[in-house]
């Protein structure tokens, strides 16, 4: 299903997102069409989301946890900054992993690799986040970003 | 041989600290206005008159955010000593308490962050993005026909962005400060005579030509420091005194019953200075400086914000 430039794929409790989550994406038509209980949402391919798509996307997620458990998977870079700004996602879903930006001291790259947010969610709620491989060069590389960016979300 | 007459204004630097004092002398002295220095509230309170431009330390405005409410030609607050930025929560309270210039980040960007605030005061020019520039780098515009070139004002400029060298992560940043503060001139900038903003609940998708007061116009230039992009529209309505405290109140604020109105502190979290020039009723111009030299962790978390109110005299 298209929803402006946002292509939508349900299949059973898993729903995927690609594209952007903008003015055009209308969300409110999407918890009608889901079945109610237990939800897994994979966001890895929004690019985009504006103030307009946040505002879509919020009220989406209210109403879908109301039904269920909503697990967010691989949560775009560009999702995941912005739910970072709004205190009210804070424990209100599960995130199992998010893209971040990460920086290589060794060689100068800046990915957005996916964070394990299970395997490292001690540090996380610590605000810490962990080391990860350069894919260039294999140094470690380090969050290039303030921490409260990315896991305020996850701070207990 | 006779010396160029000095530019009219009187500064005061207000710091408890002698090396700061003298950092912050050293930045604004080269305007060339006389500045005095003074290291207490007392001593600044007792100093400062409606003519003064005052470069305050954040610390010491945040103990006494009233200080603003003083007459003077302008209160800046500027971080408290060495190469530490301005903490993020001084930054709120700040904007909250109405301070319409807050810097943010150390040297060398308070440096050149100062003097272009300051200078611009002095000289009553408030606008253009050039004043954050080096010499030497190019600027492209683009003039929206239609409210649908929107998306391909963003695409484009992002495009743009990315193809001078510069990180996909800046790109991403640049395609949502873009798209909101467009956004901002096309749908919330227009008022009506009693000052309804009338454009605000039209549907997004609507064709809408852009002709005379609804003329959007978009720069953007870049000099290896900052990436600079500049957004203006022909109203004018944009009210600086209130613009602070909702950038503060940022995510805070219910996005979804603020009908759209995180655009500019979206903006405002993408970028590392948060520029607004008006001039009532004719013109509203939003600068947005990203620095594109350190790693965000190396800057202030929060930006830099400023707004100055001034007229067209002498612009393009």
């Amino acid at each position: 299903m298209r929803l402006g430039r946002l292509d939508v794929t349900i299949d059973g409790s898993r729903m995927t997102f690609v594209g952007r989550i903008d003015d055009g994406s209308v969300l409110g038509e999407l918890p009608a069409k889901l079945p109610v209980g237990d939800l897994v949402i994979d966001t890895s391919g929004v690019t985009f989301i504006n103030s307009i798509g946040m505002r879509e996307w919020m009220r989406l997620v209210r109403v879908l946890r109301g039904r269920g458990t909503i697990t967010l998977e691989r949560v775009a870079d560009v999702l995941i900054t912005q739910m970072n700004l709004i205190p009210e996602f804070a424990g209100s879903v599960k995130i199992t992993s998010f893209h971040a930006q990460y920086v290589c001291g060794s060689c100068g790259a800046e990915p957005a690799p996916i964070v394990d947010a299970v395997a490292h969610a001690e540090a996380l709620r610590r605000m810490q986040a962990p080391r990860l491989p350069c894919p260039e060069c294999g140094a470690q590389m380090e969050l290039g970003d303030f921490p409260e960016r990315y896991l305020t979300v996850f701070r207990t | 041989m006779q010396p160029s007459s000095a530019p009219p204004g009187k500064l005061i630097v207000a710091h408890p600290d002698r090396k700061a004092q003298r950092a912050l002398v050293r930045l604004v002295g080269a305007t060339l206005c006389p500045v005095e220095v003074v290291a207490d509230v007392d001593a600044l309170i007792a100093a400062v008159d409606a003519q003064t431009i005052v470069v305050v330390d954040a610390t010491l405005a945040r103990a006494v955010p009233t200080l603003r409410d003083r007459a003077a030609r302008a209160w800046i607050a500027v971080p408290g000593e060495g190469l530490a930025p301005a903490d993020a929560e001084t930054i709120d309270v700040l904007l909250t308490a109405g301070w319409t210039h807050v810097v943010a980040h150390p040297m060398p960007i308070l440096a050149e962050e100062l003097l272009a605030t300051v200078q611009k005061l002095i000289r009553g020019d408030a606008f253009g993005l050039e004043k954050y520039m080096a010499w030497g780098a190019e600027v492209r515009s683009y003039m929206l026909d239609d409210t649908r070139d929107r998306d391909a004002a963003v695409n484009e400029l992002a495009k743009d962005v990315i193809a001078v060298g510069l990180p996909d992560r800046v790109g991403s940043m640049v395609s949502v400060i873009a798209d909101e503060l467009i956004a901002n001139a096309l749908y919330a900038a227009p008022v009506d005579g009693a000052g309804k903003r009338f454009r605000a609940a039209e549907p997004r998708e609507q064709a809408r030509t852009l002709a005379g007061r609804d003329v959007v116009t978009v720069r953007w230039a870049t000099d290896a420091r900052y990436l600079a992009i500049e957004v203006r529209d022909r109203w004018g309505s944009l009210d600086p005194s209130t613009t602070g405290a909702r950038l503060a109140a940022g995510g805070k604020q219910n996005p979804t019953q603020s009908e759209g109105g995180m655009g500019l502190p979206l903006a405002y979290a993408c970028c590392n200075q948060f520029v607004i020039g008006v001039a009532p009723s004719v013109m509203t111009e939003v600068i947005t400086l990203l620095d594109v030299r350190y790693k965000p962790t190396e800057l202030g978390r929060s930006a830099s914000f400023h707004t100055f109110v001034g007229t067209m005299e002498g612009q393009g």
